[in-house]
């Protein structure tokens, strides 16, 4: 039996690459919005949080439509900090172990049901897609041995699952959270986020892909 | 082990229901006092100069008639719970005149003795003569800081932002209606279902 876990979803930013002038929470793919897709596929966890910065009124009424139970938790400098300071925001005050799950990010229906089945820490990657990629480097048992702006063996997409007491608030990014802990086990997944307009366009092959 | 305190408000935070139009309904001067309220939680007419206002009104109506109407205010089962299962941690701040809601009081804590904060006034002859003092929540934040707690604020009205901005932590409270847009900017959490507000509150134990 999984132990009990919090999911943070990061929805704070502006989205400011991917030129749609909304928040990437609120990003329609296929006829439903990004969080929408990432809500249905969470229906199994309680504990829901999701960091609200810019339009935080819209991401506030389109995840009550299918979470009306979710807490939301305010990071009210969305404009000068990254997503490490939302994911601590977030997971702060929720259960032992969290998974940050940044708002432009769509994972495989099949593998998010696996990685919620798994106990302890661990960091999700997945082949390399995206032209402006953040890399992990991995050892052969695929555990992850560093992250990289150059070079790696795969795209860290995340998620990542962390206890409570690693988190660190900062003006970073969730993978400068977890370098500390490095080397951390790793899992491999199918993925895509969506940072610029040709990442939303392969992000509507990849949901017809599964036949969503 | 933590020494942490929660302040709850009480209208439509521990109670499901506002208190103060409910009043107004029973003694028939809800046209008075029903934009009153509606404008003192959009944040339009200052708290204090409402809530005079509003005593004003309802200062005339019979104190005990008031209190024993206000005794049997639905409650949130799950929050009561909460405060009783932790007396030492929870403390509940009302502008409400404890002359009113002392019953109510006495109802939520299961008839023990619990931590409240009420504003005050003279009562003679079953009537308010005189309002002696209003409550300002901040000073109960600033009473349990000065203790060296981490304080834990909730609310939902404009009433509650100078508590909520010095609280360590805030919960804007939207199980009853949507909290003042003011609180929004100031904030921790918002949160609109009973069971994710106990759920919440049972994490920052």
């Amino acid at each position: 039996m999984p132990s009990v876990k919090s999911v943070v979803i990061s929805c704070a930013g502006i989205g400011s690459r991917l030129g749609l002038a909304t928040t990437k929470a609120l990003v329609e793919i296929e006829g439903l919005t990004m969080i929408a897709r990432q809500l249905k596929s969470l229906e199994a966890i309680k504990d829901i949080r999701v960091v609200v910065g810019y339009q935080a009124g819209d991401v506030i009424n389109e995840v009550r439509r299918y979470r009306p139970d979710a807490i939301f938790c305010y990071n009210h400098e969305y404009f000068t900090t990254k997503t490490g300071a939302s994911f601590y925001l977030g997971a702060r005050h929720g259960s032992e172990y969290s998974i940050e799950i940044d708002g432009d990010l769509l994972i495989h229906p099949d593998d998010m049901r696996m990685l919620l089945e798994q106990d302890g820490e661990w960091i999700a990657y997945s082949d390399i897609s995206s032209e402006d990629a953040m890399f992990v480097r991995v050892d052969c048992e695929g555990n992850v041995l560093s992250f990289s702006t150059e070079k790696g063996d795969y795209e860290w997409t995340g998620p990542a699952c962390i206890r409570k007491d690693k988190l660190r608030y900062g003006s970073g990014h969730v993978f400068n959270m977890l370098e500390p802990s490095l080397p951390m086990r790793g899992i491999k997944i199918k993925a895509c986020d969506i940072d610029t307009y040709d990442d939303y366009i392969r992000a509507a092959e990849f949901v017809r892909s599964w036949g969503a | 082990m933590k020494n942490v305190k929660f302040i709850f408000d009480l209208d439509g935070t521990v109670t499901s229901q506002e208190t103060l139009p409910l009043i107004a309904d029973h003694f028939g001067v809800q046209e008075e006092i029903a934009e009153l309220t509606k404008q003192t939680i959009k944040g339009n007419v200052p708290f204090i100069e409402s809530f005079i206002k509003r005593v004003h009104i309802l200062g005339k109506l019979p104190v005990s008639e008031i209190n024993n109407l206000l005794e049997s205010v639905p409650l949130y089962a799950k929050v009561q719970e909460f405060i009783n299962m932790n007396p030492d941690k929870c403390v509940i701040a009302t502008g409400n005149l404890s002359c009113w809601v002392n019953k109510l009081l006495r109802r939520i804590y299961n008839q023990a003795s619990g931590i409240t904060f009420c504003s005050q006034a003279e009562v003679v002859n079953d009537k308010v003569s005189k309002l002696e003092s209003i409550l300002k929540k901040e000073n109960v934040v600033r009473r349990y800081k000065g203790e060296g707690c981490e304080v834990i604020y909730i609310g939902d009205g404009n009433n509650d932002l100078e508590a909520m901005r010095l609280s360590d932590i805030s919960i804007a409270n939207g199980i009853t209606h949507d909290p003042a847009n003011s609180i929004l900017g100031v904030t921790d959490y918002v949160i609109y279902t009973e069971e994710a507000l106990c759920r919440q509150l049972n994490q920052l134990l």
